[in-house]
């Protein structure tokens, strides 16, 4: 089968804002994400887990107001992330992270889940490990496409993301849209694991570089 | 969260610091932060950034009906949003101040001065125009909010094409940007916010405070004007006392601040327009600083995607086949049917509890008419029948008298009477539900 | 609009007056009994009512006391029969509240808050008739309000709009005149020290102008201070004739 299997171009800028504890900006082609994140801070005493920090993600959309897309989608980066950051070690805190869509042209989802890591590693919070965002974009000849642009997302006939964890690769999160059988998922999962490791490296160059002294 | 409040000790050295003349960035008092303006790859998107203070604007445009007294004009939408992430004291939904104070500046400023011309805007009058929306989000608060949001406004604008329209008497066709080239907006002129603070009750001056200073401010004066000296807003806010001389001289100084400003606008533009026509790379990935430690870029990646059909074939061999699904319905009667066993209900065994049981059978039956439950409900209603002729039913709900029905044929057809409403309201439903699955 | 002349040849405006002239202003205080202080003021065919209520004791959170000041509180409102059309909301969009935040940061820097510490003192003004220059009655009114509360100002606050046709400064502006969508210039003034209060500009006016505006405006409101003074001291009098001093 034909794969169009190559990630787009992408490029990370971090600690980019003054005020927010950590901040990245995640660019995947030309969707682009900015991620602020504020934490551990204080926490309203409605909100406060007696033994864990309180996590909340925020993401914004570019063009109008919030709506139930946005909160669905806040939802599961919020899920995704309490799975990996160690809030037992900040209880009765808060940690926020607010997301911005500074443009969108196809993987959203996966863009904001990257910013948000490398948000959270700017800021310093303890993790258990990376996660990164894929996503895989089910065609009706051409098979899997990675990292869809926006007319591939839009012709294709199923639309899956998933959250990928940097320890043992496994699988933190899966969301998807459309219809597809067993094989194709694990065949999905299979080539974002893939994926995973070069965005992995990713990850690990830039933050190398950020604190390089040459 | 709550902002950290300013120590007495730093206000006093701030004032101070004023009085002497000096600022804590180094500028001088009436000098204006960088200001650096950096284009999306979509038309009408930008961000502007002054000194710190970085603010994303985006404009969109679609077709609606006109407002009733102005019929022939197009509709323009300011909306200026603090994000969470721009300080830690702007908290998701709250309607504060700050922001009606900011919205509204915005909205003189820039409609109530015409600076875009809204007839332009019209397709056909009275019933189809261009409602053009301005979202503006404060990515980051470093003081001077309203600059930055006028510049990135006025950017975006600019910036903006929209879709080429045509008419043929009453039909308007939209044409793509692919089709036609987007057409921009025609923009009279550009009027730019300038922002005075005013210390120690207007004794002290300063232009484009930052967020420190803005904290130990008394007032605020902002001036919007434009490059042709004409001034399309002041706004005087806070508790001070300006006198005529000061306004004066402050709109002298907004004059030349106002110039310098516009004059960088259009070189961005400029530069933006001549990396489209020559089809070069254009978007935020472009003007990311590329000689920071704290960027970094790699260019397209392809993975290696040979063993993936292996891997995930050898996944699917390993894992378990799923328990044997239930496969064909059971026919008890007409209209009623059972797929699967479902579970032994654990608390036949607790006496008192029998009529909750049988409450709870009911309750599952009267509920759901959807057609996932359909089969549940199917399988349910055979089983109660069944439990109805094996349990001794206790009508009572009370844990303390024991009533107990000396016959139980009789109290069977008591609780047949009783929740008579239950079984022909099972059986219409059956019946409803039965036509439902037929036509599944 | 293009077949009205807001100024005509020999210099009268659409309802006959010169381009200086202020609006036949009527006011009157204590109009409520139950209230610290009142006023109701007409100017031309504005009506405003302004009531005061304070200084008292934090009302709701006590959070927002401050330690050596007291809080002025302001609300403004049009009544929802005081437009040509029926106003849907009176108070809540962000044009009312924008003027209660003027009113709040005029009366602010008026009122001699340090001699209150840890109270409140309240100023709603309703608008029961709007034909032009609705902020500067609601200010007209509420100083009134505020004398007849005997809360200590510093001095008088006046206002006024102006606008600026054909090179001539327009003085106390009507709906109509403000509908045309000239420039537009609301000044709130304290008249002995000719401090500025506050300034509120809209619409485009060059910036040679500003001055010539400027300068009538304060005109203007120096007058209308001459003309509630006249009221305020008329009102003492009846009130120490009444208690038969």
């Amino acid at each position: 089968m034909d794969r169009d299997c190559c990630l787009r171009v992408f490029a990370c800028e971090q600690n980019l804002l003054s005020r927010p504890d950590g901040s990245a900006s995640f660019l995947q082609g030309d969707t682009s994400v900015l991620a602020g994140i504020y934490g551990p801070a204080e926490v309203k005493v409605s909100k406060e887990i007696f033994d864990k920090a309180t996590l909340e993600v925020i993401l914004k959309p570019k063009i109008g107001l919030p709506a139930v897309q946005e909160k669905n989608q806040e939802q599961i980066i919020r899920n995704t992330c309490e799975a990996v950051v160690l809030a037992t070690l900040h209880p009765r805190t808060s940690i926020t992270i607010v997301l911005q869509v500074v443009s969108d042209a196809g993987s959203l989802l996966a863009c904001c889940l990257n910013a948000a890591c490398m948000g959270l590693l700017d800021a310093g919070l303890p993790m258990k490990s990376l996660f990164c965002g894929v996503t895989c974009a089910l065609d009706s000849e051409r098979g899997i496409i990675l990292d869809p642009t926006d007319k591939q997302e839009k012709e294709s006939r199923a639309l899956l993301t998933f959250a990928i964890d940097s320890l043992e690769k496994k699988v933190l999160m899966i969301t998807s849209r459309g219809s597809y059988s067993i094989e194709e998922l694990q065949q999905c999962i299979a080539t974002s694991q893939k994926a995973a490791d070069k965005l992995f490296q990713f990850y690990r160059d830039s933050v190398s570089r950020k604190y390089s002294k040459s | 969260m709550r902002e950290p409040p300013l120590s007495n000790c730093e206000k006093s050295f701030l004032l101070k610091a004023i009085q002497e003349g000096k600022r804590l960035d180094g500028r001088e008092t009436y000098d204006y932060r960088n200001v650096k303006i950096s284009f999306g790859t979509d038309y009408g998107c930008c961000i502007v950034e002054l000194g710190k203070t970085r603010v994303l604007g985006q404009v969109s445009c679609e077709l609606v009906p006109p407002k009733i007294n102005r019929p022939t004009e197009g509709i323009i939408f300011f909306n200026l949003e603090l994000s969470p992430m721009a300080s830690p004291a702007f908290e998701l939904g709250r309607q504060s101040e700050l922001l009606v104070k900011l919205n509204r500046l915005l909205e003189r400023c820039l409609r109530n001065s015409k600076c875009i011309d809204t007839e332009s805007l019209c397709v056909i009058a009275g019933e189809k125009v261009w409602q053009v929306r301005v979202d503006l989000h404060l990515l980051n608060h470093e003081g001077n909010i309203i600059d930055a949001a006028s510049i990135a406004a006025i950017v975006a604008l600019s910036h903006f094409r929209r879709h080429d329209v045509s008419i043929q008497g009453n039909e308007v066709t939209v044409y793509t940007p692919e089709e036609r080239e987007p057409v921009p907006l025609s923009i009279h002129h550009m009027p730019i916010c300038v922002s005075f603070a005013f210390f120690q009750q207007g004794t002290y001056l300063l232009v484009d405070p930052s967020e420190r200073e803005e904290r130990v401010l008394d007032g605020l004066l902002v001036i919007a004007m434009n490059k042709h000296r004409e001034i399309c807003t002041i706004q005087s806010s806070g508790g001070i006392m300006l006198l005529k001389e000061q306004v004066l001289r402050c709109s002298k100084i907004a004059g030349v601040k106002v110039t310098e400003i516009t004059e960088l606008i259009q070189k961005a533009l400029e530069n933006d327009k001549n990396v489209r026509k020559e089809g070069g790379k254009c978007g935020f990935v472009e003007s990311m600083p590329k000689q920071w430690i704290t960027a970094f870029k790699v260019e397209k990646a392809l993975v290696d995607m040979s063993d993936v059909e292996e891997k995930a074939e050898e996944i699917l061999s390993r894992a378990e086949t799923p328990a044997e699904m239930a496969s064909k319905p059971v026919l008890w009667a007409p209209g009623t049917a059972q797929i699967g066993e479902g579970l032994e209900s654990s608390w036949r065994d607790m006496e008192e509890e029998g009529e909750v049981e049988d409450e709870d059978d009911e309750g599952g039956i009267d509920d759901p008419t959807l057609a996932v439950s359909q089969n549940i409900d199917m399988e349910d209603i055979p089983r109660k029948q069944e439990k109805n002729s094996d349990d001794v039913i206790i009508l009572s709900d009370s844990e303390e008298d024991e009533v107990i029905i000396l016959e139980p044929e009789e109290s069977r057809k008591n609780t047949r009477s009783k929740h008579y409403a239950v079984p022909s309201a099972k059986k219409a439903t059956g019946g409803k539900k039965k036509k439902k699955k037929f036509t599944l | 609009m293009a077949g009205l002349e807001l100024l005509s040849d020999q210099g009268y405006r659409l309802d006959g007056r010169k381009a200086v002239e202020l609006r036949k202003i009527r006011a009157r205080m204590g109009v409520f009994a139950q209230a610290d202080g009142s006023a109701y003021i007409e100017q031309g065919n504005t009506k405003a009512l302004a009531v005061v209520y304070g200084p008292h004791e934090i009302r709701g959170s006590r959070s927002k006391a401050l330690h050596d000041r007291a809080v002025v509180n302001c609300q403004y409102s049009m009544a929802t029969f005081s437009t040509g059309e029926r106003k849907r909301r009176p108070h809540g969009d962000r044009k009312s509240s924008e003027m209660t935040l003027h009113l709040k940061q005029t009366f602010e820097a008026a009122i001699l808050t340090q001699l209150y510490p840890r109270s409140q003192i309240d100023i709603y003004v309703q608008i029961l008739q709007a034909d032009g220059g609705n902020y500067c009655a609601c200010v007209n009114a509420a100083t009134l309000a505020i004398m007849d509360a005997g809360i200590p100002m510093r001095d008088y606050v006046c206002a006024c709009s102006t606008g600026f046709i054909e090179d001539t400064p327009l003085v106390d502006l009507s709906y109509i005149e403000e509908a045309a969508g000239g420039p537009q210039l609301a000044l709130a003034l304290l008249p002995k020290s000719e401090q500025i209060a506050l300034l509120e500009m809209n619409s485009r006016l060059h910036e040679d102008h500003l001055e010539k505006v400027l300068d009538a405006a304060s005109k203007a409101c120096r007058d209308v201070y001459a003309v509630l003074d006249r009221v305020v001291r008329d009102h003492v009098q009846e009130v120490c004739t009444l208690l038969g001093e």
